[in-house]
């Protein structure tokens, strides 16, 4: 160590870091902690159940699959009912709730608080790093689970179902955004969001189901409004279920990922955190 | 007043509970010990200091700055937390990497740095090991590297030198001893007076979130005329010493040792007593001298009501 | 002599060993989870199903017609006990997540086993937490409701050919409670974090559910039914009390004991693995 403090030449120590340096070593950082973790393994499980089932499909199912469906179909049952539904909200209430509240538990938070980085790259940046994992670890499997089933019985109807797995992708990454965003909000706010999160999945968002008005006030309603899926004998759900416009959904989600996120990173900007001796 | 950190009427409370009690404060270049028994509210001014908590009343300033509020200090200043607590997955080279990047230190001068921070604690060696497989003591160096890496001119040290065995610890202290001759400052947070002794005798001293005294341990034990001093000397004729001082009213009390050889004096005004004792010295047989009250832990134990 | 020698005696007794070693580990735990006000919130909402049944039974005891719509036989405490696996799923999730996760990261761990306790009374200590839990929304409830029932129709359950009531809630109950427990347990043991155990148990089950789902409602592989835990329990209380389960729930009994007895052996032996005093990192 020099025997007086030596500043970098072109470094400015009266401002912060670059904030997209700061976002991007955050960002690094983050992921370095997100993947290769068990977490992310019994995530990738869970995400990856589709790829699963769509090789069990292809080795043992096909012959079996009833004469009214075809491999498109039982894919799109798989997407709006299980990703949609449960699989991708759950990711991002696994991970995002956990995005501060993991450094508060491990005290690790405090390193991040000490650096000259403004304290919205640091928020920005683990929420970009969720984001890439998530969609790192759905995406693919979503693709791969396509393959498997649209191809069971021949590539035939493989050019026309393309563009709708463009589209599952695209609502895919909109619903991991603003579920992300949202829980990132809870992760923040609450002390312990695990059981509001689960509540808001499966109670709040009945209200996609319900006549009216009340569906604009749930995500799961815009993410189904994005995709062209309607999976059979959904019952009463079908009855009330209504598809709402694309850019209304489009428009909603990327507001709601927005105001979320900015309502996080203002009360992470604020809050002290102050670690339990 | 103008120092690195500086307190000015600041306050903090927790609900009800006042942690810190309008405390006035200047730290300034060199070695300052924080002292206080457990709930003084140390670890509450620590973190004053280091921005992590904002005062309820009252201003903390660092480097100039607001503490709070103001992440760009900490391109000027480092802080050792007390907490045990790393990103287990990374090795102890990556740890102080990704730090380094957080300081918007370029790659290059990153890798430089973080070899320079693990080679002052020792630490080389084992750096692409997980630091979760570190021995506590190991895991506090790299705590101490993190908060050196960048050159800082404050460090705020929070029970630095926890779980490190002998050897480091004297490493430790004379590297903070060098830091504080370059003229950084220092602010050592502990409950373990001999650690503070060991690296200086400017103190801080707190108890109930209220400051009790400041500055030199010396000074401060010269001020506090309700404890008289104790001085204990040995000679071959330990009552010819006792005869020279008797008359002077800053005596206030004479004993003596089991064997004989040992005189054990109260006096109000120590700085006499030395001068009285000068002049018996040689005459009187002194072989030995020392004052067991002068330490920290007197003064300590002297301004602290159990 | 006048003058006792105060040295060090050995102390010569032998202290008698406790059998309820594990005893103090789930008072403390309960203490814990108990003082939780939301968690008694849901505690409180797992009873309303209760309350709901004794009207049930009120009612057709007033209205004996009404016992063609709402069966108050041996039915009703098997859909009782039916509908309350998911809420004991909830509680566990709730009040049981962490209890070894929160060891694991803290490294209480280690404080429990440096003491005489076994690993075995480590995870009999825990699972017993998460009985207790679970037994307060099913057994407990059910055979409260079985009294209730006793008292207010006594000519209804008071009969030989209802004998058999009694002991299939023990049985049905201390099953879910058992399995549900087990694995929470062990889904803990897998993290330090009780929040990713909470959320991975209950991916585990809508994972399961999923794949239930699809592989009976579209492939009708009626095998896949056993894919789900609640499926199994469900199967087995329908089984136990003569309730007729829907056409997607059908399991063979038989098979869906295998399978929770399978489950419940691979949680004992991730528990056995993974309930350490120290972590090798390597």
């Amino acid at each position: 160590m020099s025997a007086t403090p030596v500043t970098a030449p072109g470094r400015d120590t009266t401002r912060t870091v670059p904030w997209s340096d700061a976002f991007r070593a955050i960002f690094e950082l983050a992921l370095n902690g997100m993947i290769w973790t068990r977490r992310s393994l019994l995530m990738g499980a869970l995400l990856g159940l589709p790829v699963l089932f769509a090789v069990l499909y292809r080795v043992v199912l096909v012959a079996k699959l009833p004469a009214q469906m075809t491999g498109f179909d039982l894919y799109g049952v798989i997407v709006a009912l299980y990703v949609l539904r449960n699989a991708l909200p759950l990711a991002a209430l696994f991970y995002a709730v956990s995005l501060v509240a993991d450094e508060v538990e491990g005290r690790t938070i405090t390193y991040l608080l000490t650096r000259p980085v403004p304290r919205s790259a640091v928020l920005l940046g683990k929420f970009a790093a969720y984001l890439a994992t998530t969609v790192g670890l759905l995406l693919p499997a979503t693709v791969v689970t396509f393959f498997l089933l649209v191809t069971a019985q021949g590539a035939a109807g493989l050019h026309a179902a393309v563009p709708h797995l463009f589209r599952d992708l695209g609502a895919m990454a909109m619903g991991l955004a603003a579920y992300g965003a949202l829980f990132t909000l809870m992760g923040v706010l609450l002390r312990r969001p695990v059981i509001p999160g689960l509540l808001f999945l499966y109670v709040w968002e009945l209200l996609a189901h319900l006549p009216g008005y009340l569906p604009r006030f749930t995500i799961s309603a815009y993410l189904r409004s994005l995709v062209t899926h309607r999976p059979p004998d959904e019952g009463l759900m079908e009855v009330f279920g209504q598809a709402l416009p694309v850019g209304l959904s489009l428009l909603s989600l990327t507001a709601m990922a927005v105001v979320f996120l900015a309502a996080a990173v203002w009360i992470f900007s604020r809050r002290e955190y102050v670690l339990e001796q | 007043m103008s120092g690195a950190i500086e307190f000015v009427r600041a306050s903090r409370w927790y609900g009800p509970v006042i942690a810190l009690n309008d405390v006035t404060v200047t730290v300034g270049p060199g070695v300052t010990g924080l002292l206080g028994p457990n709930g003084a509210g140390k670890s509450t001014f620590l973190k004053l200091a280091a921005g992590q908590l904002a005062p309820s009343q009252g201003e903390v300033r660092l480097l100039g700055k607001p503490a709070w509020g103001s992440p760009e200090i900490f391109h000027r200043a480092g802080l050792c937390p007390e907490a045990d607590a790393f990103w287990d997955n990374l090795s102890g080279f990556e740890f102080l990497m990704a730090l380094l990047r957080l300081t918007g230190y370029g790659e290059a001068e990153c890798r430089q740095r973080t070899e320079a921070a693990l080679e002052q604690v020792d630490l080389m060696a084992a750096r692409h090991r997980r630091v979760g497989g570190y021995s506590k003591g190991m895991r506090q160096r790299v705590k101490l590297a993190q908060a050196l890496a960048h050159d800082p001119e404050v460090l705020l040290l929070d029970e630095p030198l926890s779980g490190m065995d002998p050897v480091n610890r004297r490493r430790i202290v004379d590297l903070v001893k060098r830091l504080a001759k370059a003229g950084r400052t220092v602010l050592v947070s502990s409950h373990i007076l001999h650690e503070v002794e060991a690296m200086t005798r400017r103190v801080l001293l707190i108890n109930n979130g209220r400051i009790l005294a400041e500055g030199d341990v010396r000074e401060i034990r010269d001020l506090m005329d309700q404890h008289p001093h104790t001085v204990s000397v040995r000679a071959r004729d330990p009552r010819a010493i006792a005869r020279a001082v008797v008359d002077h009213d800053h005596v206030l009390s004479l004993s003596f040792g089991a064997e004989g050889s040992w005189l054990t004096v109260q006096t109000a005004r120590p700085d006499e007593f030395y001068g009285a004792l000068l002049e018996i010295a040689e005459s009187a047989g002194l072989e030995e001298m020392f004052a067991p009250d002068e330490d920290l832990g007197s003064v300590f134990h002297y301004l602290v009501p159990r | 002599m006048p003058i006792y020698d105060q040295g060090y005696r050995r102390y010569e007794a032998r202290g008698p060993l406790r059998t309820l070693r594990f005893w103090p580990i789930t008072r403390e735990a309960l203490r814990l989870v108990l003082s939780r006000r939301a968690f008694l919130g849901l505690l409180a909402v797992g009873w309303l199903p209760f309350v709901v049944r004794v009207i049930q039974i009120y009612i057709v005891t007033r209205f004996p017609e009404a016992g063609r719509v709402l069966p108050v036989d041996g039915r009703l405490f098997g859909e009782y006990l039916n509908t309350q696996i998911g809420l004991a799923l909830f509680l566990t999730i709730f009040g049981g997540a962490g209890l070894i996760a929160n060891d694991l990261r803290t490294g209480a761990i280690l404080v429990y086993l440096s003491r005489p306790l076994t690993r075995r009374d480590y995870v009999l200590g825990k699972l017993s937490v998460l009985l207790a839990l679970n037994a307060s929304v099913t057994l407990v409830p059910a055979l409260l409701l079985y009294g209730i029932g006793l008292a207010l129709a006594p000519e209804q359950y008071m009969t030989w050919s209802l004998w058999w009531i009694g002991p299939a809630i023990v049985l049905h109950a201390t099953l879910i409670c058992v399995s549900i427990s087990l694995l929470s347990l062990a889904v803990s043991s897998l993290t330090k974090s009780a929040r990713i155990a909470g959320l991975g148990f209950f991916g585990l089950f809508v994972g399961l559910e999923m794949a239930r789902g699809v592989l009976r409602n579209i492939f009708d592989v009626r095998g896949a039914t056993l894919l789900s835990i609640q499926a199994d329990l469900r199967g087995i209380g329908s089984a136990l009390f003569g309730v007729t389960p829907s056409r997607f729930d059908l399991v063979d009994w038989p098979a869906a004991a295998l399978v929770l007895l399978l489950v419940a052996a691979g949680c004992l032996l991730l528990l056995r693995s993974r309930v350490r005093a120290v972590e090798i990192v390597r």
